[in-house]
């Protein structure tokens, strides 16, 4: 409970902050409006062009990459931790973080969050709509609530995937640029995983599962019963991967050297 | 009850040297060298609650690094340390909701939003009652001085009001045991006084303990009756300031200017039988004695001078702490009795 009340007073906090400049805001939105409506006209222009994918028609690749924008939105939102090495550790503003009374990882997420990003569900919910018309999908009244099992589970992978990898700071003093890379990777989770062979398919499945961030959920409303088993696994997956990046930034946070002053 | 025990604690870093050169450098890409440098060795001190303990080294001797152990900010190698009867980085959550910590050159408070929305969500962190936070920070905000800083983004204050807001933050919780690392770095005479003054006040008040680490002397002459000085991680004294003073006090010295041509022999015939040196500044003609701290030595020595030549000037110096400090360095050790 307590970190529940927290969490809306950073967001409070947050809020306040982005008010300071009034301007800015403005401008923001505006620009963040008009990335994601470009990024939409991308979409319906790349996919344009294909009709069938391995056994997946048009709509239904789109509407894999509309699932996938939500989550990913999500996470934008609250795991902005690509640059922890240099903020936190190199910075040593660990230091800071270190002497208050919350969970060390939470506070990073609170202080860290970029709600602007969550503006990216929405374009990603206009994509399903757009794709779940056309291909005529009917919606359930449980729909709605797997739904949001199956973007917590996929918002929970990125987390976990990314916090792993700011892990690695505890334990290496050199910058290291996983980052960048890791979201390449992690973009290929929005295209059906059967169209790569099955080293890349194994990856993508068990060692760093995007695909559960985009394909296999999204197959499930796509009525694709080959890949049910794999859709319910999702928030399975989710806690898991969440599960062993805590252990680990518990255990890096004893190996944390501080930084010099 | 001891705020602070700390029973053989090290910490240690391993530190990699490069090898020269473009061969040294794809040497160390397979093996590097490294070598274990003990930052805290093996230190031992306990602090009672309501101490005001000055913490003081050279850069580099580990105060920080003791401090970042005592906080739970880094764990230790080995050793033992209880602080508020806790251990500060198994509990740490629960532990540093009893303690108070400012960093000099490190803010607690955010950037953007007034100091007092700050302030808000710190009372939130730390669970303190509307209650509790009224009785307490009305008078630490009247005491600093800062109300009308509290609506002011903590990016317009100067350091001076920032260090005083960043001090009320830190006391939002009213904790028992407060750090201060450098609280006094960069500020100006009048804030300094102010901070030393309000420490005073709290620690009265609260009977809070304070562990203060500093390079400016003057704080810890104004705050702390014991301090612990700290040499390449290990404790070289630990005691009151007042005794650490009389046991590495030289003497005095005596300085003198003349109307009149005076060579250094002839002073020194002067003052033949009585333990006086004598050293002469040969660019300002200023002579210096170094006696004894004895007050009839000095006066016999004023009056013998005093009677033979003119004089212009005539300066009586104590050796000051800074001097005692930096004479300690050099020396690497103090031995007390």
């Amino acid at each position: 409970m307590f970190y529940v009340k927290i969490f809306f007073q950073y967001m409070s906090q947050y809020i306040k902050t982005r008010l300071q400049y009034r301007t800015d805001i403005f401008v923001e939105f505006f620009s963040d409006l008009l990335s994601q409506a470009i990024n939409l006209i991308f979409i319906l222009v790349v996919f344009g062009h294909t009709q069938f994918l391995n056994g997946w028609n048009r709509d239904e690749i789109i509407f894999i990459y509309g699932f996938f924008l939500v989550p990913f939105a999500v996470f934008s939102a609250f795991f902005n931790i690509w640059d922890f090495n240099e903020r936190y550790i190199v910075k040593g503003e660990l230091d800071r973080i270190l002497t208050r009374p919350i969970h060390s990882l939470f506070q990073i997420i609170l202080e860290r969050m970029e709600l602007e990003a969550l503006l990216g569900a929405i374009t990603g919910l206009a994509v399903m709509l757009y794709a779940g018309l056309h291909l005529h999908i009917n919606v359930e009244w449980y729909d709605p609530l797997l739904f949001i099992f199956f973007v917590i589970g996929g918002v929970l992978i990125y987390g976990g995937i990314f916090i792993m990898l700011a892990c690695i700071s505890f334990w290496a003093d050199a910058r290291t640029s996983l980052m960048p890379m890791m979201y390449n990777i992690s973009n290929y989770g929005r295209y059906p995983v059967n169209i790569y062979n099955h080293i890349i398919r194994f990856v993508l499945t068990w060692i760093l599962p995007f695909a559960f961030v985009g394909v296999y959920p999204a197959a499930f409303f796509l009525e694709k019963q080959e890949w049910f088993w794999y859709s319910f696994l999702t928030p399975v997956m989710g806690i898991i991967f969440f599960t062993i990046s805590v252990i680990l930034w518990n255990q890096g946070i004893k190996r944390y050297r501080g930084a010099g002053n | 009850m001891n705020a602070i025990e700390v029973k053989n604690l090290r910490k240690e870093f391993k530190a990699y040297s490069s090898r020269s050169g473009l061969a040294g450098a794809f040497r160390d890409l397979f093996t590097r060298n490294y070598k274990i440098i003990p930052a805290v060795n093996d230190i031992n001190f306990t602090v009672k609650q309501g101490e005001m303990v000055g913490y003081i080294g050279e850069n580099g001797a580990g105060k920080s690094t003791t401090i970042k152990m005592l906080t739970g900010i880094l764990t230790p190698t080995s050793g033992e340390i209880t602080v508020n009867g806790m251990n500060p980085h198994k509990e740490r959550e629960k532990f540093v909701q009893t303690i108070g910590v400012v960093f000099g050159q490190r803010s607690q408070l955010w950037w953007d939003i007034a100091v007092q929305e700050s302030f808000r969500l710190l009372k939130k962190v730390y669970k303190v009652s509307d209650e509790q936070y009224n009785n307490h920070m009305d008078h630490v905000i009247k005491t600093l001085d800062i109300e009308p800083l509290l609506d002011k983004p903590v990016r317009k204050l100067s350091l001076g009001q920032r260090m005083r807001c960043e001090l009320a933050a830190a006391l939002i919780h009213n904790p028992p045991l407060l750090f201060l690392d450098e609280p006094t770095i960069g500020l100006d005479v009048l804030v300094k006084l102010k901070i030393r003054d309000f420490l005073k006040e709290i620690n009265e008040k609260y009977n809070t303990t304070i562990l203060l680490t500093t390079h400016d002397l003057s704080d810890i002459e104004a705050l702390c009756e014991r301090v612990i000085m700290l040499d390449e991680g290990k404790v070289i004294y630990d005691g009151a300031l007042k005794k650490l003073k009389e046991t590495m006090d030289d003497g005095k010295e005596v300085q003198f200017q003349f109307l009149q041509n005076v060579d250094l022999t002839q002073v020194t015939a002067l003052t033949a039988g009585m333990p006086v040196k004598w050293e002469l500044n040969e660019k300002e003609q200023l002579f210096t004695a170094y006696i004894e701290d004895q007050d009839e030595l000095i006066s016999q020595l004023i009056s013998k001078v005093v009677s033979a030549y003119k004089i212009k000037d005539i300066k009586i110096n104590e050796t000051s702490t800074e001097e005692l400090i930096r004479n300690i360095y050099e020396k690497g050790a103090v031995e007390v009795g």
